[in-house]
């Protein structure tokens, strides 16, 4: 049982090793489609937003990070 | 027959063998551990069992993922290709920025005996149980993360085999070198490879995603080369702006 339980628990960490990384692109991934798909704006505007959202998720996440446990 | 660029196959195949480097080298860490302590048999059995486990969880997969419509499958694996990618990149900026530790192989060599050592004091009728079942959830559990990269990058183009033979490359380096050194392989550039996998694994992400709602990247798959060039450029951008002067970022 032990070990069903940690494969859950890894399979998890896979994808959400970080709640703030994991709210923040499931939220932008949610926008991108909200554009794209019910408000028809051009695909590739949304192409645009997913990717420079991502690289901003990206960088926010990792200097909050750094900065929280430099705080410490 | 079909033909796949290889701008596209290069990196799914590239992805699949460094991901699967870096997690073989952690799995080997561990049966090493358990092979040197409890002798090769038990760490054999575990291993074995648990590469039987995950090729089942590939055989039922596959067929499943052929019934889910392609833009939904490109959706669903471009966002958790997101989640699990960035994921990566993240820690690999931390680590290469001096915040968080580098993986050490030697100390979870160490860490691992060490328990080993003390289970076999406790208790002494199912050492080599004992053992195998360590060797067992090391492989099987390292392995899980090979096998979304493998399906993640294989599945939305057909490239399941491609992506597949790159994984195995690594097994197979990784068990060469292994047997070759007979210690643990403390020497690979762990942080170096993560990087790089999750650089390629974010770049697959927005662009199976984006493929998913409908978005026709300019330049097709020559997109992929330009996001990932972008997560590169940003991640060692942002590490070296967070490097501390003091930091062990040699690897």
């Amino acid at each position: 049982m032990s070990i069903i339980a940690e494969v859950a628990k890894e399979l998890l960490g896979m994808f959400l090793a970080d709640a703030r990384l994991t709210t923040t692109t499931l939220a932008l991934v949610a926008i991108v489609a909200g554009l794209v798909v019910a408000l028809r704006v051009e695909p590739l505007l949304g192409g645009g937003v997913l990717l420079l959202g991502c690289l901003a998720i990206l960088v926010e996440t990792v200097v909050r990070e750094a900065r929280r446990r430099n705080a410490t | 027959m079909v033909t796949v660029a290889w701008s596209v196959a290069g990196p799914a195949i590239g992805a699949a063998f460094l991901a699967s480097l870096v997690e073989v080298v952690e799995a080997f860490t561990i049966v090493l551990a358990v092979g040197t302590l409890r002798g090769w048999r038990p760490a054999a059995l575990g291993t074995v069992t648990a590469l039987a486990v995950l090729a089942l969880m590939i055989v039922v997969l596959g067929p499943l993922l052929d019934s889910v419509p392609l833009h939904l499958l490109q959706f669903i694996i471009g966002v958790l290709l997101l989640l699990f990618g960035m994921g990566w990149l993240r820690k690999a900026i931390l680590r290469a920025a001096g915040v968080i530790p580098l993986h050490d192989e030697a100390a979870i060599f160490a860490s691992e005996s060490e328990q080993l050592a003390e289970a076999a004091s406790q208790q002494r009728t199912s050492l080599d149980w004992i053992a195998g079942l360590t060797a067992f959830k090391a492989v099987l559990l390292e392995g899980l993360e090979v096998v979304f990269i493998v399906i993640a990058v294989g599945a939305g183009r057909g490239l399941l085999w491609p992506a597949a033979a790159g994984a195995l490359a690594a097994c197979l380096a990784i068990l060469a070198i292994g047997i070759i050194v007979h210690k643990p392989l403390a020497k690979v550039p762990e942080n170096t490879l993560k990087f790089g996998v999750g650089v390629m694994l974010s770049a697959f992400g927005v662009f199976w995603t984006g493929e998913g709602l409908g978005i026709d990247w300019p330049g097709q798959d020559i997109a992929l080369v330009i996001f990932a060039a972008l997560f590169l450029g940003i991640g060692l951008v942002t590490a070296s702006a967070l490097r501390r002067p003091t930091a062990d970022i040699a690897r």
